[in-house]
């Protein structure tokens, strides 16, 4: 594989769009551009746009005037020369341009094959490039903040203090052990328990983040379920504020499972709209049935609809109990009626939140969303938090605080350094995992300018 | 071409690398010439008369396992001896003993002597003889000419040595003996990466003049832990090292004279060890410090010689004197050698294999300082391996490569020839990721049967090696079968100790895990058999065993998590120097481990994950095309 390609492409999403644009990096960059405007005098100066007209290799007609930027290396998102040509988004003409510039020498960028460029040119670190991707994927606002908080390096600046927090007390044992000999400070493994609880406290605290941050990122999984005709699918429409459910009189309509993505709280939510539960012969019907049930395993929440206006049924006592293990809100439909009870037995029913709504007009939707998220936004999370977003994150600094915490816990059975030192060096390298890595250098580095050792 | 007179294998000097290269060739059954500038300073101690430490104690163990001679010698000639970090972990346990630096030759010499195929050679090397990227052979100076196919270069600070003492500057391989610098530019010529190192030695003591009273005793262990497998005791007298200190009026001496120094006045070009730092280093980097610690150590018993250990100096000699007369205790104090820096060339150690064989000459080995260590063991173990491997070399065998999670020595050597040198690499055991396996006391079963297996281990030895293996698993075992339940009479007396309740019945591998059961207690607790057969040694081996066994497996657990992507297969000869943004240390890193799949590789030790990174995406690009 010839790595000092150069590298091409779309970098617009597919289809018809007013403006496409086409990315090209590498070292031949300008010169596979000059081919393509047949100029081969094309200078321009770095980061200004410039309009040129994009020419067909086999006859010379133009393609389409573009506006073309050269972003000279190192000053690039790739840290290669870039190029950026950006042309009316017609499929046909990006083709085109991406095939002309193939056939000048250029090669098909793999998938992320950009973002590696940057990441071996040194332009992002580890948790910068994963930022990137999340920003891609972001499907709020509070997510594209979070990535761009990551993408700014605020992941690494956070946790550099952890790192510089955990050398410092490896620093002192570690000399201990090494410099028996060296006349060293007395006590210089005073208070240690201390602070390595409160750094496993740290560690754990921005761990715990992930709770918010998992959902910023993944969203929450709520699934509508109740017994037919009680008003489900037009209180999915509702909340989705636009007709996707077939909604006649007929229980059973709905036949499969829905899902759609809105937005409560910058919060993603899926929510899974089900077939009426019903003991029924028909096949389709029951196939619908058993998506339901696994819609009700995999949700976060289970939102039950019970219809306000008529008694508790038996089926709707089943939905309850089909629910149970889940956490549960109940949304009591269709308060516009005369004969909506707001004083339900369901009232008392063990600290699940009831709320009266009413699909049709609207009332108590917004009450509906809250009670949504009440349990999952808990502590002071808004924007302006940095949270974790990544599951290897999560699992890499929890890892590093059960290592702290083994190390406190090794330190309290009075064990010798080397048993406590050997858990702070694996959370050093758990750490590291996320930005970069810690080596017995480093560690060496700090001891002697800590330390006057040698004989 | 006409040769003097043919060999196997010829090392160049008989320093502590040269001497264990020459012995370990000697012994595997290749003919063997030591060649050295002067055969009355065979195994000299250029600076600090003492071996071991923390970390270097582990190698000189290592060395004795696999069958080097470092660790007998000083058995032998070592007058006090001391284990460290006794109150510690025996992972971090190490001996240190300080030697009879005239004795230490004298044995060192009689060993090499009585050794079949090793021939002792005084001359000077002036220059490689060799032929089609191979060594031939070597010139003296005396224009003899001496054959062998392997060559083992072990100069230690000889090669272009420049000697500092204040402002005057004499070109010298260490004090009074002259410097190798034809060898130097020779290895220049063939094109060998050369840089500059500095060491620094302080000044000796005529000990009549000294006030003994005024300092600290420090005095042998009652029961000296010897470094070699095959010593039963050390029956030679013991002597006390003394602990002292400066003061703030020889601090303050030594700053108004700082642009003396030919480390501040920009004199020396080389770069010296953090962690032996001159006196002057010391007073400058840490000016709050009120008092430097120093150590009295005397050379031996049948002189007056003593070595001022923390004092290293390349201050003009005459302001040696006057200081030492600042230092309490030392006021009618004699310098009778001054300390001095010596500068001195080495070659980057990235040219080596694993094997310490360089990549620019075939059948050339090099071994100790010059390449960029410091320390006598640091170099023996190199020597060592160097040595085994020319001789591997000559009978075309199959060459020995040490790892790092079975050796300090493996962790040296992978350190030397994947990162460089900044500055002289000095032993820690914090540069072994895998030091609670790494300890004192399992040298012999890591590296004996290597040892044994290559030829250099006897059979003496190996019948030792298999008699204390058999104990310690015997132990082992009893230490779990051996109960002690509350009707039995040694519970209460147990439980006393301990001072709290045991449990209906308890091991006594679990009881020895309190840390009020010393070894010897559970020593007598052991069934009587057994305490006639072993010996305490065996039994702190044993419970050392039990103790890091958690630790180790939960540590090999965290290094063994599982990635996703760890089955993608390398392809054999997958180019990894097409892998742009991937350092060159890394490159080599991964050229040299020849890893089979992804999994393996994300194992090498020093890979960033960068690399890693790196590394899966160009095996995913591999795979699509």
């Amino acid at each position: 594989m010839e790595v000092s390609d150069a590298i091409v492409a779309l970098s617009t999403p597919p289809g018809r769009s007013g403006i496409g644009l086409i990315r090209l990096s590498g070292a031949r960059s300008l010169e596979l551009v000059r081919n393509l405007l047949k100029d081969s005098d094309f200078s321009p100066e770095p980061r200004r746009a410039t309009l040129k007209a994009l020419r067909d290799p086999r006859d010379g007609q133009v393609l389409d005037q573009s506006l073309v930027t050269y972003f000279k290396a190192p000053f690039s998102f790739t840290g290669e020369d870039v190029v950026e040509i950006s042309c009316h988004g017609s499929p046909p003409l990006l083709l085109g341009v991406v095939d002309a510039l193939l056939f000048y020498g250029a090669r098909t960028a793999l998938p992320g094959e950009f973002t590696m460029r940057a990441l071996s040119n040194g332009r992002l670190n580890l948790a910068q490039a994963e930022a990137v991707r999340d920003m891609i994927e972001a499907q709020t606002h509070a997510a594209v903040r979070q990535a761009a908080r990551q993408l700014g390096g605020e992941l690494s600046s956070r946790l550099q203090p952890l790192k510089d927090s955990l050398i410092e007390i490896i620093v002192p044992l570690e000399s201990s052990l090494e410099f028996v000999e060296d006349d060293l400070p007395e006590d210089i493994t005073r208070d240690v328990a201390l602070k390595l609880s409160r750094l496993a406290a740290r560690a754990q605290e921005l761990a715990d983040t992930f709770d918010h941050g998992r959902l910023l990122k993944e969203g929450l999984r709520v699934t509508l379920v109740g017994r037919p005709n009680v008003g489900k699918s037009s209180l999915f429409n509702k909340l989705l504020l636009s007709e996707r459910a077939i909604v006649t009189d007929i229980p059973g309509t709905t036949r499969d499972t829905l899902n759609e993505v809105i937005n409560i709280q910058n919060v993603p939510v899926l929510i899974t709209d089900t077939a009426g539960v019903r003991a029924s012969a028909d096949a389709i019907e029951q196939l619908g049935i058993e998506r339901t049930r696994r819609a009700v395993v995999d949700a976060d929440l289970v939102l039950v609809v019970i219809d306000g206006s008529q008694p508790l049924t038996e089926e709707d006592r089943q939905v309850l109990d089909e629910a149970a293990n889940n956490r549960l809100v109940i949304a009591l439909n269709k308060s516009d009626l005369e004969s909506f009870r707001s004083d339900s037995p369901l009232q008392k029913a063990n600290g699940v939140k009831v709320v009266p709504v009413s699909a049709k007009t609207g009332t108590g939707l917004d009450s509906l969303r809250a009670a949504i998220m009440e349990p999952f936004s808990s502590g002071d999370f808004h924007e302006s938090s940095f949270v974790i977003t990544s599951a290897r994150h999560y699992d890499l600094l929890r890892r590093t605080a059960d290592s702290i915490n083994s190390a406190g816990h090794s330190l309290s059975k009075r064990s010798s350094e080397e048993i406590i030192l050997a858990d702070l060096y694996n959370a050093l390298r758990f750490l590291g995992e996320i930005t970069g890595e810690t080596t017995p250098e480093d560690v060496l580095t700090e001891i002697f300018s800590t330390f006057c050792i040698g004989k | 071409m006409s040769f003097d007179e043919v060999f196997d294998v010829i090392v160049i000097g008989a320093g502590h690398a040269g001497c264990e290269a020459a012995s370990a060739a000697a012994r595997l059954g290749s003919q063997t010439a030591l060649v050295t500038l002067s055969l009355d300073m065979i195994g000299q101690m250029s600076c600090n008369p003492a071996v071991g430490g923390i970390a270097k104690g582990h190698l000189v163990r290592e060395i004795d396992a696999l069958g080097g001679i470092m660790g007998r010698v000083i058995d032998r000639t070592g007058i006090q001896f001391r284990l460290l970090n006794r109150s510690r972990g025996p992972a971090v346990q190490s001996p240190r003993a300080q030697a009879d630096r005239s004795l230490y030759r004298t044995e060192m010499r009689l060993m090499l002597e009585a050794t079949p195929n090793l021939h002792l050679r005084q001359g000077l090397v002036i220059d490689l003889i060799t032929e089609g990227g191979h060594i031939r052979g070597v010139e003296l100076q005396d224009t003899r000419r001496l054959r062998a196919d392997a060559v083992v270069i072990a100069t230690g600070t000889f090669l272009n040595g420049l000697i500092h003492t204040g402002k005057r500057t004499y070109k010298a391989g260490r004090a009074g003996e002259p410097a190798s610098t034809e060898l130097a530019e020779s290895l220049k010529r063939l094109g060998f990466p050369v840089g500059r190192l500095k060491t620094g030695t302080p000044p000796r003591l005529d000990g009549r003049t000294i006030d003994w009273d005024v300092f600290e005793p420090q005095p042998a262990d009652q029961r000296p832990v010897p470094f070699s497998f095959s010593t039963d005791d050390i029956p030679q007298p013991q002597i006390t090292c003394y602990i002292g200190y400066t003061t703030e009026n020889v601090h303050d001496t030594i700053r108004a004279n700082i642009h003396e120094s030919p480390l501040y006045s920009g004199q020396i070009k080389g770069v010296g060890p953090r962690y032996c730092p001159s006196i002057e280093d010391k007073v400058v980097k840490f000016p709050d410090k009120t008092r430097h610690q120093l150590f009295l150590e005397p050379e031996g018993h049948n002189t007056y010689e003593v070595y001022l250990n923390g004092f290293s100096t390349s201050l003009p000699s005459e302001l040696q004197q006057e200081l030492v007369h600042k230092i309490p205790g030392l006021d009618e104090a004699k310098i009778i050698r001054p300390g001095y820096a010596i500068e001195y060339d080495f070659v980057d150690p990235r040219e080596l294999t694993p094997f310490l064989q360089t990549t620019r000459l075939k059948g050339l080995f090099l071994a100790g300082q010059i390449n960029g260590t410091t320390g006598y063991e640091e170099a023996a173990c190199q020597g060592l391996i160097a040595g085994i491997n020319a001789s591997m070399y000559v009978q075309e065998r199959e060459f020995l490569r040490l790892k790092r999670d079975n050796s300090y020595i493996g962790v040296l050597i992978d350190d030397l020839i994947s990162q460089g040198v900044d500055e002289p690499y000095r032993m820690f055991t914090s540069r072994a990721e895998h030091r609670l396996s790494l300890r004192y006391d399992t040298a012999d079963s890591r590296l004996s049967p290597i040892g044994r297996e290559i030829g250099l281990v006897g059979d003496s030895e190996w019948e030792r090696f298999n008699t204390r293996r058999q104990h310690i698993s015997n132990i082992r075992a009893t230490l779990e079968t051996t109960r002690f339940k509350r009707s039995d009479s040694e519970y209460q007396d147990i439980a006393r100790l301990v001072g709290r309740d045991l449990g209906d019945s308890i091991s006594l591998g679990q009881l020895s895990f309190y840390p009020q059961i010393s070894a010897s207690t559970v020593f007598k607790l052991l069934p009587a058999s057994l305490k006639e057969s072993s010996t305490l040694a065996e039994l702190e081996t044993a419970l050392a065993d039990l103790l890091y066994h958690g630790y180790i497996k939960n540590q090999l657990q965290s290094y063994e998590r599982v990635n996703s992507h760890d089955a993608v297969t390398i392809p054999s000869r997958f180019n990894y120097r097409n892998i742009k943004g991937l350092s060159n240390e890394m490159v080599e890193r991964l050229e040299r481990n020849q890893p089979e799949s992804f999994g393996q590789a994300r194992k090498i030790p020093g890979l960033t994950p960068a690399a890693i990174s790196l590394l899966l995406f160009s095996l995913r690009v591999h795979k699509t095309q």
